[in-house]
């Protein structure tokens, strides 16, 4: 088979290994992310409080520009309470960049119905999701536990005592406080835009899979008067589970703690619904039943 | 080695037995899958395919079987869907590199594919545009291209001609009649139109209600010099045919009139005219006629396939 003589010939040279097609599907993935401008906006506004981070840090540790900016103001404190500030606002934007994102890798393949073609090669229903997500979770990956590790590693480099060696639980739960959001998002992401064919729509149902539930959990909580409906509210449970992960104490703000185990199993739920969803979705053949 | 073997396979779909018992050994180049809506070529395709499960018996690809060996059968076949399957938002050549990717192929060599793909079925000019704005002919065409790029050991179309005009339908027609001509990938083609199959196989597999109706090597039908009759009748025709096939012919009856008959050599054109006159039927013409796909389709359409009936060339 060539351009110009317009025959067909068998293809007889190297073949990759499976393992690499899950590869193929996280690369054009990952293109068809980012080939878009509104997530390169997204991205440079996620980008926005890293900066504003990174001015806090350099002020903090440089007396002299202290002297010269802050003018005899309040000295900020780097510890791991400012670390929770920037996990926590790193992680809310990736909420808004993974909204965008998910339904671009899933939405176009369901709307022009590619699942037949793609899953007649040789790639399973799990290597399609996993390519998905791992497409998801590098680009997620871009404005959570990077950028915040980054500012660590600058905060460690630049202060004048020892730092990092005293602080290294913060670092920890940095990373795994991101990891554990992204990982949550991405399947999330993927299982809801897998059921919504219209791009901006599956934007809108992400937004109100966490926002409408975080309701209903704080009117049923103010009701009972109990303390349980926050496992349907995301924001605080994950605002919890990311103070615990850095050491911060408790807000005296919050009165209803919630357990860690309650947390633990609230998420794993929440998996496996995306996981039953993810199942139902994403087949080469939709059977009809009766 | 056959290139399809089922094994009593039976496939269950939603609570329906759509595949019942089938037994059979597929070997022709090209391979045609006959039958009425719903008598389950496609679902026959999709189990090839791995997606779905046999509830009994087995279906083999190149002595691969389909439950153990999925992703092995996959690398080898190019599968173009019958209905619209495609990344709108991607370019052509984007999309065929892409599915060469994901079948095996290294990056460079995937794009090297594509474009001779897109260049092979006649996309060349268009390769670079977003598949969107194709016309149906072009998808159809685009699908073919991104089920050759990585050069499959089977190629399955299903039903490619679909929605195509007169002319592009003789051009698919033509490239899979090259397809086959090549030799390297054997074919295996879903269609309800009787002159594709015809025109592109050399066997054909006949289903109906999910059970293999026939199984012939349409070739050498061709070849049989089969006595085959085609009269036009007035009266009715019931008895006159139960009294043919009594005499040892392949008898069917058509609510105009028509009956069609594949006489044994035993039997002449006398005893023909012998028994109409018996049954009160008349004769208003009569024509000898070769053995066509259609008459083959005719005749599995009029028996009643039994379930897992072993099938002989």
């Amino acid at each position: 088979m060539s351009v110009f003589k317009h025959e067909y010939c068998a293809y007889t040279g190297p073949v990759t290994s499976q393992r690499s097609r899950i590869g193929v599907l996280a690369r054009y993935g990952l293109a068809d992310a980012w080939s878009s401008k509104i997530t390169l906006v997204l991205f440079a506004v996620s980008m926005v409080p890293v900066v504003f981070y990174l001015v806090g840090i350099y002020l903090a540790n440089n007396p002299i520009a202290r002297m010269l900016i802050l003018r005899g103001g309040p000295v900020l404190t780097i510890n791991a309470s400012f670390f929770l500030r920037v996990l926590t606002s790193q992680c809310w934007l990736a909420l808004v960049l993974m909204a965008w994102i998910a339904p671009r890798l899933v939405s176009f393949d369901l709307a022009d119905n590619a699942l037949p073609i793609l899953l007649s090669h040789p790639i399973s229903r799990f290597g399609y999701v996993l390519g998905k997500f791992i497409a998801l979770f590098l680009s997620l990956s871009l404005v959570t536990w990077i950028p915040s590790l980054l500012l660590f590693a600058y905060q460690g480099y630049t202060s004048p005592q020892p730092w990092v060696g005293d602080n290294l639980r913060v670092a920890i739960g940095l990373l795994a406080g991101s990891v554990l959001w992204i990982a949550l998002l991405s399947i999330f992401g993927l299982a809801l835009a897998s059921w919504v064919k219209w791009r901006m729509m599956a934007t809108g149902s992400i937004f109100a899979a966490v926002l409408v539930p975080a309701g209903v959990g704080g009117v049923a909580s103010a009701i009972l008067r109990t303390k349980w409906g926050s496992l349907l509210n995301l924001p605080i449970m994950m605002s919890q589970l990311w103070q615990r992960l850095l050491g911060v104490p408790a807000s005296p703000r919050i009165h209803k703690e919630l357990p860690n185990a309650a947390i633990a199993t609230m998420l794993v739920l929440i998996c496996l619904v995306c996981v039953v969803m993810l199942n139902a979705r994403i087949r080469a053949r939709e059977v009809v039943r009766g | 080695m056959g290139v399809i073997e089922l094994d009593g396979l039976e496939v269950r779909l939603g609570g329906r037995t759509v595949l019942d018992g089938l037994t059979g050994e597929l070997r022709g180049n090209a391979i045609g899958l006959l039958g009425p809506n719903g008598a389950g070529k496609s679902t026959l395709i999709n189990t090839l395919l791995g997606f779905h499960e046999p509830v009994r018996g087995a279906a083999r690809v190149f002595g691969l079987d389909t439950r153990r060996d999925r992703a092995r059968i996959r690398q080898g076949i190019g599968y173009m869907p019958e209905n619209d399957s495609f990344i709108g938002n991607m370019s052509g050549v984007r999309f065929v590199r892409f599915m060469a990717e994901l079948a095996g192929l290294p990056r460079s060599e995937a794009l090297e594919r594509a474009h001779q793909a897109l260049f092979y079925v006649g996309l060349g000019e268009v390769r670079y545009r977003m598949i969107s704005t194709y016309s149906l002919g072009m998808k159809q065409l685009i699908k073919l291209a991104q089920a050759l790029a990585h050069g499959p050991r089977l190629l399955i179309l299903d039903e490619p001609t679909n929605g195509l005009d007169p002319m592009a339908r003789q051009r698919m027609i033509q490239t899979i009649q090259e397809i086959r001509k090549e030799g390297s990938t054997r074919l295996l083609i879903s269609s309800h139109l009787l002159r594709d199959i015809d025109e592109t196989c050399d066997e054909v597999l006949i289903l109906k209600q999910g059970r293999v109706a026939a199984l012939r090597n349409i070739e050498e039908e061709r070849r049989s010099h089969r006595n085959f009759i085609e009269m036009e009748t007035v009266g009715s025709t019931a008895e006159f045919c139960e009294r043919l096939r009594g005499l040892g012919c392949e008898c069917a009856s058509f609510p105009d009139g028509r009956v069609k008959l594949v006489m044994p050599d035993s039997i002449e054109a006398r005893d023909v005219y012998v028994l109409a006159s018996e049954n009160n039927v008349q004769i208003r013409r009569i024509h000898r006629r070769r053995d066509s796909l259609e008459d083959i389709f005719l005749r599995a359409m009029e028996t009643e396939p039994a379930r897992g009936e072993l099938v002989r060339f």
